[in-house]
């Protein structure tokens, strides 16, 4: 759920792994992000619909991640999948960290990109050594 | 008590109002938004505080560890959810409340542990439908933390119910029928040997889930398997 940089990114990878891949954007317009060799499904819908979810086949899903911009609506998404869909892994993206720890003691794996931007901008100030490319850009 | 209200839409403003009326409270109101905060600071003045009420600082800030309850009332249900959730297990909130703004939510909050919902649609849902005379089944109020509830049933002909007493009737488990009241308005305390009639109006006790049995009970349209 949520096809920005980091949801379209990782759709893509998945589904180049060979993983059978839908992502859920309310905004068609998102899916442009997504590169043309993808063969993922692609959803327009709001992902703290039920229906939505349903739709999107998630009792069958053996992961749901929640990545849009919005907290509060990666935490509905997320319990909803694991409470009413029964999902055994459920992923969110929580900027607030003590959100996230919150809702990591609940049961959902969480991260957070301000605790994980943090961290690289401050190896970044101290490495000495010339700076990796992709993974500390975002 | 010490009340925190979340969102001061219409729902939170007039609560807040209501509330703060009541003797003995203490009201705090959490927009996020800054223009409708300011526009009601006039009025409210320190009891409008501008802010996220989800997160961790801003209820740290108005004291969630001391607050009694906390109420969220925006119009979206991911707010509302963590909202309470936060207030729950991060402050120790003692009672939390949540506006449900999609009705099919309601089960997930509960079984979240929100202690309370309210939902504007499956209110004025109930309402359409209990005047309506064709309506079978309306749940009335939840029993606080039981599973239970009240529910107004309308008995129609043609019905597994008409014309059988009550001992006879395949009721769920835990259903117990408080009160018949008869085409005529009579109201009475039914026994075993009652025998319900077409029209009859039934106040009973039932479990949540019993719902859909119960409305193919009175209403001979047989159990929906989707439902």
């Amino acid at each position: 759920m949520g096809c920005g940089r980091v949801g379209s990114t990782l759709a893509s990878r998945l589904s180049h792994e060979g993983h059978d891949v839908t992502v859920i954007d309310n905004e068609p317009y998102a899916f442009r992000r997504l590169p043309t060799d993808f063969t993922g499904h692609k959803l327009v819908g709001s992902g703290v619909d039920d229906h939505v979810l349903e739709g999107a086949g998630l009792r069958q899903a053996d992961a749901f991640l929640a990545l849009t911009q919005g907290d509060n609506r990666n935490l509905l998404a997320a319990q909803m999948a694991r409470h009413v869909f029964g999902v055994a892994v459920v992923v969110a993206r929580v900027y607030d960290p003590f959100r996230g720890e919150i809702f990591a003691h609940l049961g959902l794996r969480t991260f957070s990109p301000t605790n994980i931007g943090a961290d690289l901008a401050y190896d970044a100030l101290f490495r000495e050594a010339p700076a990796p490319t992709s993974s500390a850009r975002e | 008590m010490y009340i925190i209200i979340v969102g001061a839409g219409t729902v939170g403003y007039g609560l807040a109002l209501e509330l703060q009326a009541l003797a003995d409270h203490e009201v705090v109101l959490v927009e996020r938004e800054r223009a409708r905060a300011s526009e009601l600071r006039e009025e409210l003045g320190e009891m409008i505080v501008h802010g996220d009420g989800t997160e961790v600082a801003l209820l740290e800030h108005v004291g969630a560890r001391r607050a009694d309850v906390l109420i969220a009332v925006t119009g979206e249900d991911g707010v509302n959810l963590v909202a309470c959730q936060v207030a729950k297990h991060w402050f120790h909130v003692e009672r939390s409340i949540a506006r449900v703004n999609n009705p099919r939510n309601e089960r997930l909050f509960r079984l979240l542990g929100i202690d309370s919902t309210v939902s504007a649609t499956a209110a004025i849902l109930a309402q359409i439908e209990f005047d309506l005379p064709e309506h079978t089944l309306v749940p009335l109020m939840r029993l606080h933390g039981s599973g239970l509830e009240l529910v107004d049933l309308h008995v129609l002909a043609g019905s597994l119910a008409a014309g059988r007493a009550v001992r006879d009737l395949p009721l769920p488990a835990e259903t117990v029928i408080s009160l018949v009241v008869d085409v005529a308005g009579t109201p009475r305390i039914p026994t075993a040997d009652t025998v319900l009639a077409p029209g009859d109006e039934v106040i009973a006790v039932i479990r949540s889930e019993a719902e859909p049995e119960l409305r193919a009970l009175i209403s001979g349209v047989p159990v929906d398997a989707g439902s």
